[in-house]
């Protein structure tokens, strides 16, 4: 069965709207854990460190603005909110990676130059800070750019073939 | 042939005809996204995860040369190689080029060859190429200028404009370029706030690197600080001095992709000009700071200056070392603070006694070269009304702080 444009949307709008939700919701733990200076781990996902009140609070605003956004998902200016929602969790996502990367590569203190094979295996093991959790999920905003984008694209085309001539940029 | 003004334009507009398509501009998602980076709502949560971004990107980097590498060598190798084959162990040249012959760390020994080489090479060079290559970015992808749209409305409160962020951030990480940067402001007025501004109240990238090494859980709140004492002086600074704060019209350009070529051009002369300015004044400054105490007027100076740093301040007399030595390199004074016995809020109170002081003497030597534009008069104004800023700052936010721990019960 393939989806029109309008059936696309609207799923993408109840799945920003959960996602939303549940983002909103860890920036408010994080936060909370972050002013009082506690720490939470639940299986493999840990809620603590540095900059944890930090991370709690973009969080926050990256949940308020998938939320905000899922009214009229298909209008330009909802959607740019959600892709910077996203944006916001590849940074924490992103960074921590980075910094995990970083960290296996060189020995401990007392240690060699280079890591060990297991020390380098361990750096990467659990646990991990919820926003590496929401990274594979805020993904799917891509999908929505690319759809928006050959739209703009076809329309761009459609206007440049009108033999008026009109179209292009003044 | 000779046009008059009004067939000129008759020949502009079919040329025009000729050449310009009509049509209605599109507004796509890159558009709407740069709208919501400028606005107040959605722009200042963006700029925070811009910034955070910003922050563990430089502690991340920084640390995974300096602690990962550099400390290793420079404590492993280089040091006990350098105690072992320097002749004259104890004598005054030793103590010069290498430093205390007791260390076991490079941060320690206080040496030419070895505190000065580990500041500069060790910490300072991965914090400095870590903080332009993220400034870099934010510069190319177009969204530093967006920056300045949101803080625009902040910075009016004191008498400045949105453009002001730009020195204001490359401050962060060298005040020299920073107070050039300063030029792009639009009045004399502007130009000096924010030059003085700047060189009281924000560290540069080095002694940055260096307080993430000496006081790592409280670089936020010296920050914090800094920052609140650079809105409350300024708006102070506002109000008394004479001169206009004009209005501005900012070109914001599109987002754009970074290019590698300019990235890494842009990045290599950067370093490049902070290195010819750094490396000779630390070196400079461990030899000055090491004769003064071999000379024991280190110890006179901090004598005479006890009451007032035990007094007012509340830390230790020993912190007059590094605030002769903040006058030639900050990142120095804060490496040589960690050096000297005192409780936490001590420490942290004499990291901001080292941000606030004199601003080093590559910023200073570029204030008065600012100062020279306007003359006698503009000399004079950016160094006595530079230092009248800075005698009360140092006081009044210095000794703020003090309070501040005693209230909290600390003190």
């Amino acid at each position: 069965m393939k989806l029109n444009k309008e059936m696309k949307f609207e799923i993408g709008r109840v799945y920003f709207a959960i996602l939303g939700a549940v983002v909103l919701g860890i920036g408010i733990a994080e936060m909370l854990l972050g002013v009082t200076g506690r720490s939470f781990e639940w299986g493999i996902m840990e809620m603590s460190g540095e900059f944890l009140l930090w991370r709690g609070l973009i969080l926050f605003f990256a949940g308020t603005f998938y939320l905000s956004s899922i009214q009229n998902f298909s209008d330009i200016h909802q959607l740019a909110k959600t892709v910077m929602a996203s944006v916001m969790i590849w940074i924490i996502a992103g960074m921590k990676i980075f910094s995990m990367i970083l960290e296996s590569i060189p020995g401990g203190e007392e240690g060699g130059w280079f890591n060990t094979l297991e020390g380098f295996l361990a750096s990467y093991s659990a646990p991990y800070i919820p926003s590496i959790f929401l990274l594979p999920f805020s993904l799917l905003v891509l999908y929505y750019i690319k759809l928006v984008e050959s739209e703009e694209k076809m329309d761009g085309m459609k206007e440049e073939s009108q033999p008026t001539g009109s179209g292009g940029d003044t | 042939m000779k046009l008059t003004v009004d067939e000129r334009w008759d020949l502009i507009d079919k040329i025009a005809e000729q050449v310009v398509k009509y049509g209605e501009y599109r507004y796509r998602l890159k558009d709407a996204i740069a709208d919501i980076t400028v606005k107040p709502l959605t722009g200042i949560p963006i700029a925070i995860a811009v910034l955070y971004g910003f922050w563990s990107f430089f502690g991340a980097f920084a640390g995974f040369f300096t602690d990962g590498f550099l400390v290793k060598l420079f404590d492993n190798h280089w040091l006990p190689w350098l105690q072992e084959v320097f002749p004259g162990k104890g004598g005054w040249l030793y103590y010069i080029f290498v430093g205390d012959p007791a260390a076991d760390n490079c941060f320690e020994a206080f040496g030419v060859l070895t505190s000065a080489l580990f500041v500069a090479i060790g910490v300072v060079l991965p914090a400095i190429v870590a903080f332009y290559l993220f400034l870099i970015i934010l510069e190319d992808t177009g969204y530093l200028p967006r920056l300045a749209v949101l803080v625009d409305t902040v910075l009016h409160k004191i008498g400045l404009h949105g453009f002001a962020v730009i020195p204001m951030i490359l401050s962060l990480g060298c005040n020299v370029p920073a107070v050039i940067a300063t030029r792009a402001l639009e009045t004399g007025k502007q130009r000096f706030m924010m030059a003085v501004l700047l060189a009281i109240f924000i560290p540069c990238g080095a002694q940055l690197g260096i307080m993430f090494k000496v006081i790592p859980g409280h670089v936020g709140f010296v920050m914090l600080y800094l920052l609140a004492g650079f809105f409350v002086f300024g708006f102070i600074l506002d109000r008394l001095l004479p001169g206009k704060s004009p209005e501005i019209l900012l070109d914001v350009p599109p987002y754009q992709r970074p290019i590698a070529k300019n990235v890494t051009r842009k990045l290599w002369m950067r370093v490049k000009s902070f290195f010819k300015v750094a490396i000779p004044f630390v070196l400079l400054g461990v030899i000055i700071v090491n004769l003064m105490y071999l000379t024991g007027f280190l110890g006179w100076l901090a004598n005479l200056l006890e009451p007032l740093l035990c007094g007012w301040f509340g830390v230790p007399k020993e912190t007059v070392g590094p605030l002769v030595a903040a006058f030639l390199r900050k990142d120095l004074a804060v490496a040589q603070l960690s050096a000297i016995e005192m409780t936490m809020p001590q420490l942290v109170t004499s990291v901001v006694l080292v941000s606030l002081y004199f601003p080093c003497v590559a910023t200073f030597a570029m204030l008065i070269r600012e100062g020279r534009e306007g003359g006698l008069k503009g000399v004079s104004q950016y160094l006595f009304g530079g230092l009248g800023a800075l005698i009360a700052v140092i006081f009044l936010w210095g000794g703020l702080i003090r309070l501040i721990w005693i209230i909290l019960g600390v003190a």
